[in-house]
């Protein structure tokens, strides 16, 4: 993976209007940023509109990175996912509970399904990094809760009807469980 | 209410901005808050921090030439490449101190600095002596082009005023630090400044202004670390503009 300092000069180079910066920047880190738009979206075709304007967003605020203090990918990350996530919730319905895929084959969300999901592999590969430690200190349902919202950018309501637990219960757990989070893993470097 | 000074608050609601749970008009007023406040937008950084290994480890998707044109057709218009050596911008002494402020600032930085001289002595064009005492006179534009902050100075004072038009936020544990940038765009440290509050704020030099401003050209203020004595600066002006030296120079001697 290319490293922060790397993407500090490029987004440096960017911030001086440096277009061949840009693509640089593109090829250092948009198959990133297009999984993580894909995986809220699951459209390819809408994952790529979200890569479109997270490159015009970084293009004409790469000036403003410098004050977040905070690292290239986290903040290359934020825009992408933000975006999806608008995408998304302007999409209707919002959080089917069944759904067929394109070969016809009929999917329910349920909370007991997701485990050895793709999301607990990713929790898995996790294990090794701080974030994934503190994870691991999540109960199984907040934990599972808490993914779902990053990785599919899931509402407290949408979260509800997704695991099947009272909404209240939900927001209590994504509140405790990202304090547990912070607690874990301190103030950002 | 200003929610964003309840510390508290704050990191509760950028928590849930940037995990994606907050919805609706919520959202798009966290949003706008960021826009506006930078103390909000750092705190919803610190959380983008913390959270985005979780995106980091998603496998890359294949992001291709074909999608990178059409970035580079809505970014920068018909016809453009950044794969063409003529992409890449050379960037003269004056760009590379300028570029991260738009071309309004520069704009407007040019027209208040150099016309407001001109306009002075073309008022005075039949006298020697001006109206005003001698003085240095910096308008600076913000980042974003707009009007930002008038610095003045009398020509053998020590106090340095500063007329706030624009307040630019000042992240926690910075400060703004005053430059002197002189013919070649080489910055000098001038000074750490108060905070900018209320309408005017004055500052005391360790020398005569002529000391300090004798070579300056421009003026610019960057943030920087509180405390902190940079050589130079560490980031991108936050305000800058033209230093204008008000005073006639005899003719010389013919």
């Amino acid at each position: 993976m290319t490293d922060d300092p790397t993407l500090h000069a490029l987004l440096a180079r960017v911030a001086l209007q440096d277009r061949v910066a840009l693509h640089d920047l593109y090829k250092a880190a948009a198959g990133r940023l297009l999984a993580v738009a894909h995986r809220i979206l699951n459209d390819r075709g809408a994952a790529e509109d979200v890569l479109q304007d997270t490159f015009i967003t970084v293009w004409t605020r790469a000036g403003q990175f410098p004050a977040l203090r905070t690292s290239p990918m986290a903040w290359l990350t934020s825009i992408a996912r933000n975006r999806a996530i608008d995408v998304l919730r302007k999409r209707k319905p919002e959080t089917p509970l069944v759904w067929q895929d394109a070969e016809g084959e009929e999917h329910q969300h349920d909370v007991q399904d997701e485990s050895g999901s793709p999301l607990d592999q990713l929790l898995a590969r996790q294990s090794d990094g701080r974030l994934g430690a503190c994870l691991e200190q999540i109960d199984t349902e907040p934990r599972t809760a808490l993914k779902l919202a990053y990785f599919e950018g899931l509402t407290h309501e949408q979260l509800a009807l997704r695991i099947q637990r009272p909404l209240g219960t939900v927001k209590a757990w994504v509140r405790r469980s990202l304090m547990r989070l912070k607690d874990c893993m301190g103030e950002p470097a | 209410m200003n929610w964003h000074l309840n510390a508290e608050l704050l990191d509760r609601l950028a928590a849930d901005y940037t995990l994606g749970t907050m919805h609706g008009g919520a959202r798009r007023r966290f949003e706008a808050a960021m826009r506006a406040h930078l103390s909000v937008a750092q705190a919803a950084a610190r959380w983008d921090s913390r959270l985005a290994p979780l995106g980091e480890q998603l496998p890359p998707l294949p992001a291709g030439d074909a999608l990178w044109s059409r970035i580079e057709q809505r970014t920068f218009g018909t016809g453009a490449s950044s794969s063409a050596a003529s992409a890449a911008p050379v960037l003269r002494w004056w760009q590379r101190w300028l570029a991260p402020v738009p071309a309004g600032a520069l704009a407007f930085g040019l027209m208040l600095g150099v016309a407001t001289p001109l306009v002075w002595q073309t008022q005075q064009a039949d006298t020697y002596d001006t109206q005003l005492p001698e003085s240095y006179v910096g308008v600076l534009a913000t980042a974003q082009g707009q009007q930002g902050l008038i610095v003045s100075s009398l020509r053998h004072g020590k106090t340095v005023d500063l007329k706030i038009i624009k307040a630019v936020p000042v992240a926690s544990g910075s400060v703004l630090y005053l430059w002197s940038l002189d013919a070649k765009g080489q910055p000098q440290r001038v000074s750490p400044l108060p905070a900018l509050t209320g309408g005017f704020v004055s500052l005391t030099l360790p020398g005569s202004s002529n000391d300090v401003f004798a070579r300056a050209v421009e003026l610019a203020v960057t943030m920087e670390p509180a405390g902190a004595e940079p050589r130079e600066p560490t980031l991108p002006y936050v305000y800058r503009g033209l230093c204008g030296k008000l005073w006639r120079v005899p003719p010389a001697p013919r």
